[in-house]
């Protein structure tokens, strides 16, 4: 009696969940035009829509305004999101390399405060970043998104290397040194390899984090630097339309094969 | 033979989490013969270890020096220094293969890729590990991974070789294997081994002298019969071996139990500890004088070849002794006498720290 009170309980849960994500997957292939909560057949107009393809939807159903826009927001966010998660990578991971090898004064203190932006909320966050741009004269632009989402993505990628770094036997780096490599020839054959898993999990977490972020880069992303979810914010304050479902299935899909490819090589690693 | 390794009075301590200091190394002075297997051996904390990684680079001395074959390396960063190291958890680099694994030094060292393949061969022929070079290093069971951070170490052709307690993740039978391969590895390459233990079984059976440490200083440092047989201190008397421990005092001429049991011996008078080791001790009397001791048997332990008894004297306290009885196990609570010849007797004097 309780085993079938807890399946079932788990089972909501579960429900409770994935639902509305599932709904929204649902939605994107309901050909109804008029009420996507009325379900009136099958069809992929609005994925061959946002692909600019042809489709049997009337003009007057047509949402989105154009697709270059949405390609421009694309391109921007997909920018953004490859030079933040570059930028944020290399200084997460030499920060945690820094806190976790050194022994130096306040060591704790350091390690607390490149917590911190994880936890700052995001409103918080944005507001500040708006306000010292302005403060120091910078322009707003693709830069200054960069700038912003990196100061919060760092931290992301410093969790994750610690993490690795804090599992990594220094021994085989000991070993290596006694078997005669320099420290840079050590770190290149041996501390690198050991921690990549661990690299590159922050990596695609802060990637996935930059492709996703509205809140902050809202404030500090200026006119004319459209992210995808900025452009995608634009769209739902015009309503809620029926191609918005199958561009959230897609970043979905991408996001889902991300973590896929994250956890397809750490489980190689691990072998 | 001219000196292999000197260590000259090397000091080092460690500041404490609390914020006081501890002496790892109290001003230790060694000196090894090419070619020998040198044992460190003592408790945990004696400061083996840290002689260990003092030679081998990980570890800087605060005081004192290092001489590897005449030149001086007490300055000398790990990876320059002429010696390999075995180590403890084997830290073998999983990332790569077998193969890549023994010939990293060569690698390092930029030997090409035909001089590297054919010395990595020789090297997985002498630990025994033929045709296992392409494996990874997690495929390998523990003695084999140990094997692999032998031949690992030994593939660059080290002056010396340095081992952490090396056999210490092995179960028994293994270790006692690897403990005759190591021995004769070491007579066949014939360079010195520096060995860390805190298993004095295995100290005793592999080295050509053992160096008793305790509290960041040299004990003593003899060969394993003479630290056996004729301990310099009540140390190692203890520590090396089951001991029965009886103090007596000195007259001159001879030396006096607590029970008035009396034997020769040429010493200064005062006071001084007799070393009865368990063995010693034999139910039928030997030829010639003797010393013997009556008394209650509390303890029994059955060790396969011969039983290991726990004797109560009354006056002179508990006694060790190990006896052969051919099949009749003795019976705990039944008197015994037991006999140990009086000549050749070890004392160590009070004096001896």
């Amino acid at each position: 009696m309780a085993r079938r009170f807890l399946t079932l309980y788990g089972l909501l849960f579960f429900v409770f969940i994935y639902a509305p994500i599932l709904l929204v997957v649902v939605y994107s292939f309901n050909a109804n035009t008029v009420n996507m909560m009325i379900w009136s057949g099958f069809t992929f107009d609005w994925y061959r829509q946002i692909f600019g393809m042809e489709t049997q939807v009337t003009e007057s159903a047509i949402y989105v305004d154009s697709t270059d826009q949405l390609y421009a927001a694309i391109r921007t966010s997909l920018t953004v999101a490859l030079s933040t998660s570059a930028f944020s990578t290399i200084c997460g991971t030499a920060l945690a390399l820094a806190v976790a090898r050194y022994r130096f004064r306040l060591a704790g203190f350091y390690r607390t405060l490149l917590m911190v932006p994880m936890i700052m909320p995001d409103i918080v966050l944005g507001i500040a970043l708006l306000i010292f741009f302005i403060t120091i004269g910078m322009n707003l632009s693709l830069m200054s998104i960069i700038i912003g989402q990196s100061t919060f993505l760092i931290s992301y990628v410093f969790v994750t290397v610690s993490a690795r770094l804090a599992e990594f036997d220094t021994s085989v780096e000991e070993a290596s040194a006694d078997l005669g490599a320099t420290p840079a020839q050590t770190f290149r054959k041996v501390t690198l390899p050991g921690i990549a898993p661990g690299i590159l999990g922050g990596w695609l977490l802060s990637f996935i984090i930059s492709m996703d972020d509205l809140v902050i880069t809202y404030f500090i992303a200026g006119t004319g630097n459209t992210t995808l979810p900025i452009h995608i914010w634009g769209m739902l304050r015009r309503g809620i339309k029926p191609e918005i479902n199958a561009i959230a299935t897609l970043m979905l899909l991408f996001t889902l094969v991300i973590a896929a490819i994250g956890l397809y090589f750490r489980s190689r690693r691990q072998k | 033979m001219p000196a292999h390794l000197e260590i000259i009075g090397a000091r080092k301590a460690f500041r404490t989490p609390e914020g006081g200091t501890m002496t790892a190394l109290d001003g230790i002075s060694l000196k090894l013969a090419s070619a020998e297997f040198l044992t460190l051996l003592g408790p945990s904390g004696c400061g083996k270890t840290t002689l260990l990684r003092t030679i081998s680079g990980f570890e800087t001395l605060d005081d004192g020096d290092i001489v590897i074959d005449g030149v001086a390396v007490t300055q000398m960063p790990a990876h320059k220094r002429p010696v390999n190291t075995v180590f403890q958890r084997y830290a073998l680099f999983n990332h790569m293969s077998v193969a890549r694994n023994v010939g990293y030094a060569l690698e390092i060292a930029g030997k090409s890729k035909r001089e590297i393949t054919a010395r990595v061969g020789e090297m997985l022929e002498l630990v025994g590990l033929s045709g296992m070079g392409k494996r990874s290093v997690s495929q390998l069971s523990g003695g084999q991974q140990q094997r692999v951070a032998l031949a690992r170490a030994l593939a660059g052709k080290p002056k010396l070789l340095l081992l952490d307690e090396p056999l210490s993740a092995l179960d028994k039978n293994l270790r006692q294997k690897m403990q005759q391969e190591l021995k004769s590895i070491q007579r066949e390459l014939g360079i010195g081994f520096v060995f860390v233990t805190h298993d004095q079984e295995e100290a005793l059976t592999m080295s050509d002298r053992i160096a008793v440490l305790a509290h960041g200083r040299i004990q003593q440092i003899d060969a394993p019969s003479v630290l056996y047989q004729r301990p310099a201190n009540l140390f190692t008397a203890d520590f090396l071996g089951e001991s029965n421990l009886l103090p007596v005092t000195l007259d001159g001429m001879s030396a006096h139990l607590a029970d008035g049991q009396s034997f020769e011996v040429a010493r200064p008078s005062g006071k001084a500890t007799l070393l009865l080791r368990p063995e010693a001790l034999a139910v039928t009397p030997p030829a010639g004088p003797s010393l013997s001791f009556s008394g209650r048997i509390t303890q029994t332990y059955y060790s396969g070849k011969d039983h290991q008894i726990a004797l109560d004297t009354g006056q002179l306290g508990p006694l060790t002794a190990l006896i052969r009885t051919g099949g009749t196990p003795p019976e705990i609570g039944a008197t015994v006498t037991l006999h140990a010849p009086a000549h050749g007797l070890h004392l160590i004097d009070e004096t001896a720290a």
